[in-house]
């Protein structure tokens, strides 16, 4: 039963979990806490117009900031399928 | 079934009162559509009560729904009257601070998708306390999750329940007594002859209706600009009466504290949430539960940009049409109904009605999918894992779920008249903040941290959760709007980021300083519970439909 968590797979899914994982939950909170930090520190940027137009920088970033959380999700998805659902595939297999 | 038909029988006959009383004509189409979504989904309850035989079918729709259909059904617990009517109200009224909590509420997804779905589904089977009290002990673990849980529905359903009956009463010209009443008993039938199939299929209707509902005025709107946003904008800030204020933020957040504050409980409440946490016990393994979070995510995302696209489109269209307003100048009914004066605005009668009858049938699946969650943290949590030890057999705990429900409906029913003159719009801030104090760290810290044992969770998620309560009522919103006191004891407004503390240090103490034989034993059975969560190895298999 011990001999499962040793496998060569399970150490591999584990690291390359963390590889995925990391960077993207980074770029969730960071880009979330300076949206919010603008807000309570430098609201007037957020005012700025864009060139000619009546469209507002925070307007903007935040369309912009709920794609990049849809884009997070479906890069997440498509790694994990790529990288890791073999590797899980194969260890319910052996077990 | 007889309680159905005669409840039924009691909705008709409030319906066609309803198109008696003074402002009805519009609302033909209204209480057509509406009838229509009550006889369907009552259908739909129908056949789900046929398949909702065993405790697995009740609380999980026996793990057979897709991908696809899970995202529905979450994007529809997201997508409630409040977030529908009150953020394009909150844009109405203020413009770019309506998008503040439209990114806060999206920005949980991303964190339960890459922490939580996958381990939440490999390592429970009806509730979240199964995957916290996985390795830990079963009864004060329960007890505590149950607590959250509850406390968490409850004051959610409260908020929604006054909010549906405030609604119902501008919308159709019913009672306030009576929609409450009809929303419960609706809810109550769906939740107990139907269970979770039922309650996810209705979510799922619901959720396509608002979505094709929103988009259509968010089209009728853009398209009179010619889908000109410069244009659009523009129109939108020569009209408020606030002007360019609205296109930057105004005074939602005021200092970095209550900033970094609601940015914490928006994104970490959401992920504690018990009725959307359940949702992913409906897919059969963790490659559904991560497709249902990527549709989720789009749909409700969508949804967000509707919604703001409709409060300016209200701004331009609304605001300046004597049609929609009373004597002082303000929307008739109040800002939230910013959405519902808009799609008369665009679309005429017919939108309006289809509209408001989306907008109710949005109450009810909502009610319905928070019921539910309560109701399993009663019969699940308490009844059969801490008072009987899981040795309870399978028909008792249907029957005390059930017994659960109908409790909870009545309870709901009950608070929702007593706190008609209440301000609830503090609730669903303190439901995000109880979720992202005590359920949120006490999962995630279960699913990760070796040395987490039963102590360290007991004290630091019961401390947390006093806190959090207590913070709250000494706070600006209640202390001072509700008791009429002049100075808040606690200045802030939103409490989590200090409650939220409490809990991960009392939780990290006490497990650090825990030399019990029993937390080494919790210790060591957490390989097998990490290699489970990871692998899925040793999951059930969904019942075959």
């Amino acid at each position: 039963m011990q001999k499962q968590y040793k496998t060569e797979a399970y150490k591999q899914l584990k690291e390359t979990r963390t590889q995925i994982v990391i960077p993207l939950i980074l770029l969730t909170v960071t880009s979330y806490f300076s949206f919010i930090w603008v807000i309570a520190f430098n609201p007037d940027f957020f005012g700025l117009k864009i060139f000619q137009t009546k469209i507002s920088i925070g307007i903007l970033l935040g369309f912009l900031l709920i794609l990049l959380i849809f884009v997070i999700t479906l890069i997440y998805v498509y790694l994990v399928n790529k990288k890791l659902e073999p590797l899980i595939k194969k260890i319910q297999k052996n077990v | 079934m007889y309680r159905l038909i005669a409840l039924s029988g009691l909705l008709f006959s409030n319906l066609s009162f309803a198109s008696n009383a003074d402002k009805s004509e519009q609302n033909i189409v209204a209480i057509i559509m509406f009838v229509l979504f009550v006889g369907i989904t009552l259908l739909i309850t129908y056949w789900a009560s046929k398949k909702t035989n065993s405790a697995k079918s009740f609380y999980t729709a026996g793990g057979g729904i897709t991908g696809l259909q899970n995202g529905l059904a979450i994007s529809g617990d997201f997508m409630s009257a409040a977030s529908f009517l009150g953020i394009s109200g909150l844009v109405y009224l203020s413009g770019f601070d309506g998008l503040i909590y439209s990114i806060g509420f999206l920005i949980g997804w991303p964190i339960i998708l890459l922490l939580i779905a996958e381990p939440l589904r490999n390592l429970g089977k009806y509730s979240f306390s199964d995957v916290v009290s996985f390795r830990l002990k079963q009864k004060p673990i329960r007890i505590l999750a149950a607590c959250g849980s509850l406390s968490t529905v409850i004051l959610y359903l409260i908020a929604q329940m006054v909010g549906a009956g405030k609604l119902i009463e501008i919308l159709f010209g019913l009672p306030y007594y009576s929609a409450v009443i009809i929303v419960g008993g609706l809810m109550i039938s769906y939740v107990t002859f139907g269970g979770m199939l039922a309650t996810t299929w209705v979510q799922i209707i619901k959720a396509v209706l608002l979505l094709s509902g929103a988009t259509m005025i968010a089209f009728l709107v853009l398209y009179q600009f010619q889908f000109n946003f410069d244009n659009f904008f523009s129109q939108a800030v020569n009209v408020h009466a606030k002007g360019e204020e609205i296109m930057a933020p105004g005074g939602l957040i005021s200092d970095p504290v209550s900033a970094i504050s609601l940015g914490l409980a928006l994104m970490f409440g959401t992920a504690g949430l018990p009725h959307i946490l359940m949702r992913f016990f409906t897919v059969s393994d963790a490659v559904e539960a991560r497709k249902s979070v990527v549709y989720a995510t789009g749909f409700i995302g969508y949804f967000y940009i509707l919604t703001f696209i409709i409060g300016f489109g209200a701004i331009v269209l609304v605001s300046n049409n004597p049609e929609y307003l009373n004597d002082s100048g303000a929307l008739i009914g109040n800002n939230n109904m910013a959405a519902i004066h808009l799609s008369h605005a665009v679309g005429g009668d017919i939108l309006l009605g289809f509209i408001s009858a989306v907008a109710f049938a949005t109450i009810l699946a909502v009610v319905s999918g928070l019921t539910l969650a309560g109701a399993s943290a009663i019969s699940h949590d308490l009844y059969a894992n801490a008072f009987l030890k899981g040795k309870n057999n399978e028909k008792m705990e249907m029957k005390v779920s059930r017994i659960a429900t109908i409790f909870l409906g009545v309870l709901a029913i009950s608070l929702g008249i007593i706190f008609e003159e209440q301000n609830v719009a503090f609730m669903v801030g303190l439901a995000f903040a109880i979720a992202a104090t005590t359920n949120f760290p006490i999962l995630i810290l279960s699913i990760y941290w070796e040395n987490l044992t039963t102590r360290g969770v007991v004290i630091g998620g019961s401390a947390g959760l006093f806190i959090v309560i207590l913070l709250v009522i000494l706070g600006p919103v209640v202390w001072v709007d509700i008791f009429n006191n002049n100075e808040a004891i606690f200045p802030y407004k939103y409490p989590a980021l200090f409650s939220m503390i409490v809990t991960f240090i009392g939780i990290w103490l006490f497990s650090k300083t825990d030399k019990t034989k029993n937390s080494t034993a919790e210790k060591k059975l957490f390989e097998a519970q990490y290699f489970r969560s990871q692998t899925g190895v040793g999951i059930d298999k969904p019942n075959a439909y």
